[in-house]
Order: structure tokens, then C-alpha cells, then sequence
């Protein structure tokens, strides 16, 4: 009788710590954020705040704003996942089969990973600049255009010119995951294709893409809620703007922390993301039936 | 015809590289600029000299040695505290199929979706009662519980991969569960928890929205939030920019260059199996 009891304590004793880390500063601030979002903290009102019931919704829906940031949410996500996801891809197909130095490659191409979505947009703001920009310059040589583009000033521009910076930050990853699915298809599959007579492409759509498509499926689906909350890159380089052409929801949140000061309008922000995120996370579980989750 | 293919794949192989690694080195040109070729149009692509003149003024106009120190110290210390702590759980949830185990980990898997951003708010209101903004400690210890879940989860994929054997082995050789677990499990999986620390580090020192929320008196700027206060103000200065950048930057890469192999290891496992 003791042996299992001093078990289940170990257990505890060494899972607790982490439970109470996350209980404290993940799941209290979410359930404070709820509650929050139901009153009025500002910086004038911040130890005193009051119900106000749903005024802070009322008032996000109201606001055009918002809805731009929905829509741009949408194309952000859309455009950079579809792009990271290809071209990462394809990076991947190409550092498939071994060769030399490919270690040294694969350090080289998936460094932009350990550097800050914030940094990275500095990093950009600077090859983009539309008076000083090298990009402007490779482009005025190359005779591609006739003026330089002010790619992050522009709003035609800006939402081309943010999810750019956002494909070039997100191939590395997709890169990453899809190489090591390509990897686990056993040799003998692809060569018993090869003696079949199957050409690379039919290889590809026949024997690897369905091989690795739960892969494929999952990495997808989690980049999406990635990408939906991840603003670094738009705070590093237009922070929404211009005219709210890059004003992303988080971007939108963070704004109205930043700038407006009004906490509860935030903290009602965020229940939505949290929302959507929630409905979007009931889908995934749908699509993927649970497989990944499997213990 | 195979030729042809090898040297598509060859142009294709480094026509990517150049794309990956441009940006930075376009950075790092700039930083070594004298001041003067900063802003010239068309550009020059190599400096005339190599000059530390932006660095000096990095140094020196602003207190970056300071926000780099508080840096350290804060990437340093959450991520001490949140590895410690991943490895201790992800061991015993590598250890066991009980059902609580499946909803411990299921809790832990929502937990690290929810982004850092969405839950800060609620969280400066908590740290204000406690006095904590302002402080790294503040900092350090937001940083700690926002990589937990993930950093746990991380580590139980690298504890599932040591055969139970090991230490039953060593708890027959009179070793009792703390023994064997640091005597015995943890060595053999040095680089894993290497992997799950050099993860957190990246994330906490490259953090900037909570850090901006929590530490408004300079003195306790941190990397990110010195780099954001640099923009903020009239113009942004691109010579002098471009060398905080790269200070920035050079830690992380180190890290990637030492842990990558691990790093990559971990990710794809801690993202696909659960």
C-alpha cells in the first residue's frame, strides 16, 4: 500500500509547480480578462474601476476599425500561411535528398527562427525604406520600376509589403516540419515507386504528399492561429498603419493598450480573439478527429 | 537531363540562401557604416571604411549595456525557472498513461496556445496590486509561466523517448525516485533540456509586447524595449538602429548555432506528437 501512494505524491510533487505556474499566469489572467472586459479600467479609473456591463463590446463593434482589422486578420493569415507553406515546401523537397554541407544549409536558412518578429520587421523597415531602402535601389537598377515603391508608407502597398516579411520569417518553419515527415517515408516506398516506373512528380503527388498529409494537415492548422496572433512584425514595421491598412486584431489590441490606455476595451478584445480562436480550435479537432492527440 | 536537374536544384538551393540570409547581413553592413554612408542614394553597397562609430554612439548615447544585462538576466532566469519546472513535470508525465496524465497534457496544450499578448492585461492589473511593475522579477516571472506549458510538454517528448527500464534499473540498485531521475534520466538527456532551455531563452529575450507593458522607467529597459523606445522617438536614426540590432540579434544566434540541431528536434515533436 505504500509504494503507490509515495508514487502518486512524487507525481505531484513534481507536476504541481508547473500546473500552478500555469494556473496563476495563464488560465486567472484569462478568466480576469473576461471579467475585466465587463468594466472600465483606464488610466484614470485603473484602482477603481466600474460595471459597465457590455459597453466595451458596444463599443468594438461599433468601430469600423475593427471590422478593417477583421478583414485584414483574414488576408494576413491567408496570404502569409498559404506562401510560408509552399515555399517551405519546396525548400524542404529541395533539402531532401543528402548533400554536402547540408547541415551547414540548413543552419544558414533556418536562423531568421530565433530571431524576434519585432526585430525582423525593424530589420525590414530598413531593406523597404522608400527613400533609402536597398530593395528600391535593386529594383531602380534592374529598371523593374521607374520610381521607388514606399512599400511600408503606401496602403496599397503595406499589406503586401508586411506579409512578405512574414513569408520570409515563416518558411524556415514550415522547412522545418515537413523535412523531418519527409524524412520518416521509408526508402524502400519511394524506390519500389521509382521501379514502378513513376516519374518525380507522380512520386510526389501519389506516394508523398499523401505519406506526410496528417503532417501537412496539423503543422497547417496550428501555423493559422500562429500567424492570426502573432503582430511582432506589423509592431516592427507599420504598427497598422498606414490608415490602418496592417491593423491586424492583436495589432488593434495592443494598440488600444498602448495608445488609448483603455484596458477593459483591450481585455474585450480579447475575449473575442479567444473567441474566435476557440472556434477555430473546435474545427481543427474536427478535421484532424483527434489523431494528433493520441497519447 | 540529371545534370540539368542538379544544377536547378543547385540555383534554386542558392538563390534561397541569399533571400535568408541578405536582410541580416544588409543590417550588419549598415552598422559598420561611418555615419555619413547610412543614408546615401543609390546605395553603397560596401562601406568606404569599416567604422564602430554607431556602436560607440549605442553605447554611449544610450544606456544599452544596461538593457542588455537586464536582458540576460530575465531571458536567464525564466527560463531557468520554467525549464526546471518542465523537467521535473514533463518526466512524470512521460512516466505514465493514466487518464489524468491524457488531461494534464490535453490543459497544458491549450495553455500554450493561448498567446502571451492576449492574457498581459489581466496580468499588469494582477502585478500592479503586487507591486511588480517596474521590475524585472515581474518580467522574469511572466516569462516563466508563459513558456511552461510548452517547455513541458517539449520535455516529456524527450523523457518518453528513455526506456522505463533505465530507472528501475537504478531504483533495484538502491537509487530512490529523485536518484534515479537526476542521477541517471537527466544526463542521458542533457540535450534535450539544453533544447527546451535554449527555446525559452529565444522567446524571452526576443519578447517585446509584455516588457513594454511592465517596465516604463528606463532603468529597467530590456533589449526589445530599448530597440521599440528607439523608434518611438522624432526619426528614426538607422545607423545607430542597425547596431542595436545587431546586438540583439547576436545571442540568439549563437544559441541557434549551438542548440539547433535539438531545437529542431524538439519542435517537430512537440508540435506533431502529443
Amino acid at each position: 500500500m505504500r509504494k503507490p501512494r509515495r508514487q502518486a505524491r512524487f507525481f505531484w510533487f513534481t507536476v504541481f509547480p508547473t500546473l500552478l505556474l500555469v494556473l496563476f499566469l495563464v488560465v486567472y489572467p484569462t478568466i480576469k480578462g473576461f471579467i475585466m472586459s465587463f468594466y472600465d479600467y483606464t488610466i484614470f479609473t485603473f484602482w477603481n474601476p466600474h460595471f459597465v456591463g457590455l459597453r466595451n463590446y458596444k463599443a468594438i463593434f461599433s468601430d469600423e476599425d475593427f471590422y478593417q482589422a477583421l478583414w485584414n486578420t483574414i488576408v494576413w493569415v491567408a496570404g502569409s500561411v498559404t506562401f510560408q507553406f509552399l515555399l517551405g515546401f519546396g525548400l524542404a523537397l529541395l533539402m531532401w535528398k543528402p548533400f554536402k554541407g547540408r547541415g551547414i544549409y540548413a543552419g544558414l536558412v533556418f536562423y531568421p527562427w530565433a530571431i524576434s518578429g519585432f526585430a525582423i520587421g525593424l530589420v525590414w523597415s530598413w531593406l523597404l525604406n522608400g527613400t533609402y531602402g536597398v530593395v528600391n535601389d535593386i529594383l531602380l537598377r534592374l529598371n523593374i520600376v521607374e520610381y521607388p515603391i514606399h512599400f511600408l508608407s503606401d496602403p496599397d502597398w503595406a499589406m503586401f509589403s508586411v506579409i512578405l516579411i512574414n513569408v520570409w520569417y515563416g518558411i524556415p518553419f514550415f522547412a522545418i516540419m515537413i523535412l523531418a515527415a519527409l524524412q520518416s517515408i521509408p526508402r524502400s516506398v519511394i524506390e519500389a515507386a521509382k521501379i514502378d516506373g513513376a516519374g518525380p512528380a507522380r512520386r510526389l503527388f501519389s506516394i508523398v504528399i499523401p505519406y506526410i498529409k496528417p503532417v501537412i494537415l496539423s503543422t497547417l492548422l496550428l501555423r493559422v492561429i500562429w500567424v492570426m496572433n502573432f503582430p511582432d512584425i506589423i509592431y516592427g514595421t507599420t504598427r497598422g498603419g498606414p490608415a490602418g491598412a496592417t491593423d491586424i486584431l492583436p495589432v488593434y489590441m495592443i494598440n488600444t493598450v498602448f495608445y488609448e490606455n483603455d484596458y477593459s476595451k483591450a481585455a474585450a478584445t480579447g475575449v473575442i480573439v479567444l473567441g474566435i480562436l476557440l472556434a477555430y480550435t473546435v474545427i481543427y479537432m474536427k478535421v484532424t478527429s483527434f489523431k494528433e492527440l493520441e497519447l | 537531363m540529371k545534370i540539368a536537374a542538379k544544377v536547378i536544384k543547385l540555383v534554386l538551393l542558392s538563390m534561397y540562401l541569399i533571400f535568408a540570409v541578405f536582410p541580416v547581413l544588409w543590417i550588419f553592413l549598415t552598422s559598420i557604416k561611418p555615419p555619413y554612408e547610412v543614408y546615401t542614394f543609390p546605395v553603397k553597397y560596401l562601406p568606404s571604411h569599416i567604422s564602430f562609430e554607431n556602436y560607440k554612439k549605442l553605447f554611449t548615447y544610450s544606456d544599452f549595456g544596461k538593457y542588455f544585462l537586464n536582458s540576460v538576466v530575465v531571458a536567464s532566469l525564466s527560463s531557468l525557472i520554467s525549464t526546471f519546472f518542465a523537467m521535473l513535470a514533463g518526466y512524470s508525465l512521460s512516466r505514465s498513461k493514466e487518464k489524468k496524465v491524457y488531461y494534464i497534457v490535453l490543459f497544458l496544450f491549450f495553455a500554450q496556445m493561448i498567446p502571451a499578448y492576449l492574457v498581459m492585461i489581466p496580468q499588469y492589473v494582477m502585478f500592479s496590486r503586487f507591486h511588480l511593475i517596474d521590475k524585472l522579477i515581474g518580467v522574469i516571472i511572466v516569462y516563466s509561466g508563459i513558456g511552461a506549458s510548452f517547455s513541458t510538454i517539449m520535455a516529456r517528448g524527450f523523457f518518453a523517448r528513455i526506456p522505463k527500464e533505465l530507472e528501475e534499473a537504478a531504483m533495484i540498485d538502491g537509487c530512490n525516485r529523485w536518484q534515479a531521475l537526476f542521477k541517471v534520466i537527466i544526463p542521458l538527456i542533457l540535450p534535450g533540456i539544453s533544447a527546451v532551455f535554449s527555446f525559452s531563452f529565444v522567446n524571452s529575450w526576443n519578447e517585446v509586447f509584455v516588457a513594454s507593458l511592465f517596465l516604463n522607467n528606463s532603468e529597467k529597459y530590456t533589449v526589445p524595449v530599448a530597440l521599440y523606445s528607439f523608434i518611438s522617438k522624432a526619426g528614426v536614426n538607422w545607423g545607430f538602429l542597425s547596431a542595436g540590432l545587431v546586438v540583439a540579434l547576436v545571442p540568439t544566434i549563437i544559441i541557434f548555432a549551438f542548440a539547433q540541431k535539438y531545437i529542431v528536434e524538439g519542435l517537430t515533436q512537440g508540435a506533431t506528437k502529443f
